[in-house]
């Protein structure tokens, strides 16, 4: 008898294969190419086009994202959604290729969750953390054609772990930089970083003191210097109506602010 | 060599009364709809028994751990890929049921010469309202007994018990006692008493028919000083895409001290 496509291997073990191993041995995720120089004489744009930002405040981490999504100079989309929730606690904000962006975080949302039902217990902050540094180092020939960059932003709560709030940001290569305060990632993130590391040493409060209708402004207003200098970036469409995606996490979970929220504070204190 | 298909018919007879000797220990496991969802419920001693399958299917086991862990892992894993690839509602049990897991576990109880496997599973997939629940068993012949495939009123539980008897008489009360729109804690109850029922219904002195209530309570009381509560619920309003949730110790005795 020919065995059902889906059988079972006799040999099934089940151990320690980890979620896009399983992927891969299925052909359901695309393998990069060996990491080679950039073909031809091109030099080596990254193209990360857009700004993404995160520090942590009073009430857990913020992490805040543009909505604008380019090819080129073309504007394509302003409603992209760049913060992604991946777990419960879990928040990834992404800036590179929308494309693979997306695929790495559907992949390591289903690892998450196929690691919680398969151990029987969450996976731990490192763990997770390393979870997206593998997939961004096996991403990696795909950077090289240069067509696949995706640095992204990692924030994550575990009233387990010390401190409880983290919050990592990741080069192409899948180094990961664990951040005290904050970390910003895009095109726009000069300008960001600029004002971040201003408000925290200089501010009238440290960024980790701040309450959330403090800490909403702050983000309203780097996204929106990012976004005087940087095409890349829509910052606050005043025209359109259209707000920064802002999403908080902290030991309750993640909460995606309502828009009104946004534009309240947006008004009072940015406008 | 005429007599090798008779030889083979009894070797599979002497496998099932193995299967069925082995298994007949085996704590029974209750799945009972309820207003807002699906519960899962059991007492042991040992090791888990309710499991989360993906987002809307939860799985009970009884049997030998090793096989229920190769079972569980292939589910999971297949679930899981196939959500990653489509979306979690085209995961579907019936298909997880038929078209994988029950043709592996026949074949594998039909080649004599190879090891069966040594359990019984219970799912429950929860739908978008209670007429899409659906609640499937497979046994370790690769047996489907399902509520909720056919057209057929359903009853919206299932048990899986060590016995045929012990699972007659959890599903007896059960049609008695069961209502699909009960809250959680009257759910609750219903569950431990067909549990205890089932339990009841195992063993040396095992009773043959529905004991009275008083009996069933009694029996319960005294399981619960010295086991450990095990319940998990699929709930149909919960925010994000995951429905399963483990039920905690404070939350399931309060309920039964009513």
């Amino acid at each position: 008898m020919d065995k059902p496509p889906l059988a079972l291997d006799p040999n099934f073990s089940g151990a320690s294969e980890d979620f896009p191993a399983i992927l891969r041995r299925k052909s359901l995720l695309q393998s990069a190419p060996e990491p080679t120089a950039a073909a031809g004489n091109r030099t080596f744009i990254p193209t990360e086009s857009t700004t993404i930002l995160a520090f942590k405040f009073a009430g857990g981490v913020l992490v805040a994202g543009d909505r604008r999504a380019t090819a080129g100079n073309t504007v394509v989309y302003d409603r992209a959604d760049k913060v992604l929730e991946i777990d419960r606690h879990s928040i990834m904000a992404i800036a590179g290729v929308p494309a693979t962006a997306w695929e790495m975080a559907r992949v390591l949302e289903h690892s998450f969750q196929y690691f919680r039902r398969t151990q029987l217990q969450e996976m731990s902050v490192d763990g997770k953390v390393r979870a997206l540094s593998k997939l961004l180092r096996d991403n990696f020939g795909f950077v090289m054609q240069g067509v696949g960059v995706v640095v992204p932003i990692f924030a994550t709560y575990d009233g387990n772990s010390k401190p409880e709030a983290r919050l990592y940001f990741y080069d192409a290569m899948g180094a990961q930089f664990e951040v005290t305060d904050y970390a910003a990632t895009g095109s726009g993130s000069p300008a960001v970083r600029g004002i971040l590391y201003y408000e925290n040493n200089w501010g009238d409060k440290k960024l980790r003191e701040l309450n959330e209708d403090e800490a909403i402004a702050i983000a309203l207003r780097a996204l929106d210097t990012a976004a005087e200098a940087d095409t890349s970036t829509g910052g606050v469409d005043r025209s359109g109506k259209i707000f920064p995606l802002i999403k908080t996490v902290s030991r309750d979970g993640i909460t995606t602010l309502p828009e009104e929220k946004i534009a309240q504070v947006f008004r009072q204190s940015v406008a | 060599m005429i007599e090798e298909p008779y030889r083979w018919v009894e070797a599979i007879a002497n496998r099932r009364e193995y299967i069925e000797t082995q298994l007949a220990a085996g704590s029974p496991i209750a799945a009972v709809g309820y207003r807002d969802g699906i519960l899962f419920v059991t007492l042991g001693r040992v090791r888990q028994k309710i499991f989360e399958i993906y987002d809307r299917i939860a799985m009970g086991a009884i049997g030998h751990p090793g096989d229920i862990e190769r079972l569980r892992l292939a589910a999971i894993e297949l679930a899981s890929t196939e959500g990653f690839t489509r979306s979690a509602a085209d995961v579907s049990l019936r298909r997880l049921a038929h078209y994988s897991l029950s043709p592996v576990m026949k074949s594998a109880f039909e080649q004599v010469y190879g090891a069966p496997f040594l359990a019984r599973l219970l799912f429950a997939e929860i739908g978008s309202s209670p007429k899409e629940d659906l609640f499937l068993r497979i046994d370790y012949d690769g047996a489907i007994a399902a509520d909720g495939l056919t057209g057929q009123a359903r009853q919206r539980f299932a048990v899986l018990s060590g016995t045929r008897q012990s699972a007659e008489l959890m599903e007896e009360f059960l049609q008695k006692e069961h209502v699909t729109d009960a809250e959680l804690p009257d759910a609750i109850n219903v569950a431990f008493d067909a549990w205890s029922i089932g339990r009841m219904a195992i063993g040396e002195n095992a009773s043959k028919e529905l004991p009275e209530r008083d009996a069933i309570r009694k029996h319960r009381d005294e399981q619960l000083t010295n086991a450990g509560i095990e319940a998990a619920v699929l709930e149909r309003g919960s925010k994000s895409g995951i429905r399963y949730r483990t039920l905690a110790d404070e939350e399931l005795r309060s309920s039964l001290q009513r």
